[in-house]
């Protein structure tokens, strides 16, 4: 019961953040716009080949990968937590670091999720992009497992720099790129060697984002379940590897002091 | 001169003692990688020189974006904007000069992406117009410098300084054309596209990679050249307006 009203006052605590960061104006003309504008982009290269089928592929990769990146911007959380002077009272409270971490970011998720359903809702027709209705519901939820999955890969890196905020900005637009490089986001992960295509089954994303592809595309429904549970696993293996190793990362830090002291 | 030169010193020592000034230098070549796989999955590897030109200008952007564009906002932050005001240095060339060396380290850029694009895929950036090349290069550099003046005022001046940075990406390469040039957006996007310096760079630069003579190339320069000039003819008005403003109010330390 106690650790619900961990979670529910950490999400009210990232929901005041969020409202402190955007108003619907910033928001939409803002963020939206970005968001619009980075579909667009990937999606005009298929238009570059003249080949609709790579538009489609480039247009649903990059809109699914907004709710991966937004989810990754959670890595900013412990450094705000840091900047802000709060991190020391979080962590002399009894509750546990981690759970905080993740309730209170939530609406980076979720404010990611609902980017890359409006960058694909947006962007999708104006390139011809076929809706099939009504599968086409499903890219809800699969999106959400994406965002999800991308969020506890985030927290677990959020841990493994916590010490380190100075590198904070590299990691998360490092990692952003990596995994629009790695996760099938602007080429099928079968054109990779087979090595990389297993450490790319391993991150978040990846199965997800085949999933939608095949909503999309029609594949048979064994296949798009297969690939739910790929992205499931992956999740879970990150949230697990997150809850495992925060508490120690955080010890760490406070046990050679950098974790208030480090530059 | 000298105040110039010590923006540019104090500058390249931000730079190396803070590893987020660093960002595009580690994702410049991942974006090479993104780019060269898709067009090697499509089989056009005619498109190399479009994969190798692209990155090259997030990286300047970015750099324009976060470290330049931020520079003032940075001086009031540490609370050394005021000394830098009262001194006998001009304002303008300490803040010009922080600014133009990071958009000269940008060029580094050049050199990863063309270098990812060797050792990776195999590729070469054959460039077949050095002169051009050269020129439109240095322009380019100038251009990205005096847009960044401007932007370094408007950050001071925008209460939502901090969602600008973060949202002027993405728009600015679609309109700019740095990978997919602008004469494939739809028509009404294209007056949009021609007052973006980056989309009238970014042509010339990919035609200094193919063999075929380059059209227009003096007026397609000047135009970099100039709408580069009117970002930094703003910016320096905006920046003598701001300086005047929180003089005359007494507000310099607390705005």
């Amino acid at each position: 019961m106690s650790t619900l009203r961990v979670v529910w006052y950490s999400i009210v605590n990232g929901a005041n953040d969020y409202w402190s960061i955007f108003t619907l104006k910033s928001w939409v003309f803002g963020w939206l716009i970005r968001v619009v504008s980075q579909v667009t982009f990937f999606a005009l290269i298929g238009k570059l080949l003249q080949k609709q089928a790579q538009t489609d592929f480039l247009l649903i990769g990059n809109a699914v990968m907004v709710a991966g990146m937004g989810a990754t911007f959670a890595l900013h959380q412990p450094t705000n937590e840091r900047g802000n002077g709060t991190l020391p009272l979080l962590l002399a409270s009894p509750s546990r670091p981690v759970v905080v971490m993740l309730a209170r970011g939530l609406y980076v998720v979720a404010d990611a999720i609902w980017s890359a359903l409006l960058g694909l809702a947006i962007v999708g027709p104006a390139f011809g992009l076929h809706f099939p209705w009504p599968r086409v519901l499903l890219v809800i939820p699969l999106t959400v497992l994406v965002g999800a999955a991308a969020y506890c890969f985030s927290t677990f890196l959020a841990g493994v720099i916590i010490a380190h905020r100075n590198i904070n900005n590299l990691v998360v637009n490092t990692t952003i790129v990596l995994l629009m490089a790695l996760c099938g986001v602007n080429v099928p992960v079968s054109f990779f060697p087979t090595w990389l295509e297993w450490i790319s089954r391993c991150l978040p994303i990846t199965d997800g984002l085949e999933a939608i592809r095949g909503v999309l595309a029609g594949d048979a429904w064994s296949s798009i379940a297969a690939h739910v549970g790929g992205e499931l696993l992956s999740a879970s293996g990150w949230l697990a590897l997150a809850l495992l190793t925060f508490g120690r990362f955080i010890r760490a830090g406070q046990r050679d002091g950098s974790l208030e002291f480090a530059s | 001169m000298r105040a110039f030169l010590a923006g540019a010193r104090v500058q390249l020592r931000f730079m190396t003692a803070y590893p987020d000034s660093l960002i595009p230098f580690f994702t410049s070549p991942l974006f090479t990688i993104v780019f060269l796989l898709v067009f090697k999955h499509a089989g056009r590897p005619d498109l190399t020189a479009y994969a190798a030109i692209a990155p090259v200008f997030i990286a300047l952007w970015w750099l324009a974006l976060f470290n330049s564009g931020w520079t003032v906002t940075m001086e009031r932050w540490n609370g050394t904007l005021e000394m830098l005001v009262a001194s006998p240095s001009s304002f303008g060339a300490v803040i010009f000069g922080r600014i133009a060396a990071t958009t000269a380290i940008g060029t580094v850029s050049f050199f990863e992406a063309w270098l990812v694009a060797r050792l990776i895929f195999g590729t070469t950036v054959t460039i077949h117009h050095w002169g051009a090349f050269l020129l439109t290069v240095v322009a380019t550099l100038a251009a990205m410098a005096g847009t960044a003046v401007g932007m370094a005022a408007l950050f001071v001046l925008a209460r939502n300084a901090v969602t600008f940075s973060n949202s002027a990406s993405y728009p600015f390469y679609v309109l700019g054309g740095i990978l997919v040039p602008v004469s494939l957006l739809p028509h009404w996007v294209r007056p949009l596209s021609d007052v973006v310096f980056l989309s009238w760079a970014a042509d010339l630069l990919r035609a200094t990679l193919r063999v075929g003579p380059i059209h227009q190339f003096w007026p397609h320069l000047g135009m970099v050249v100039l709408l580069g000039a009117c970002g930094y003819a703003v910016g320096l008005f905006a920046l003598r307006v701001i300086l005047v403003r929180v003089r005359e109010s007494g507000e310099l330390s607390t705005t």
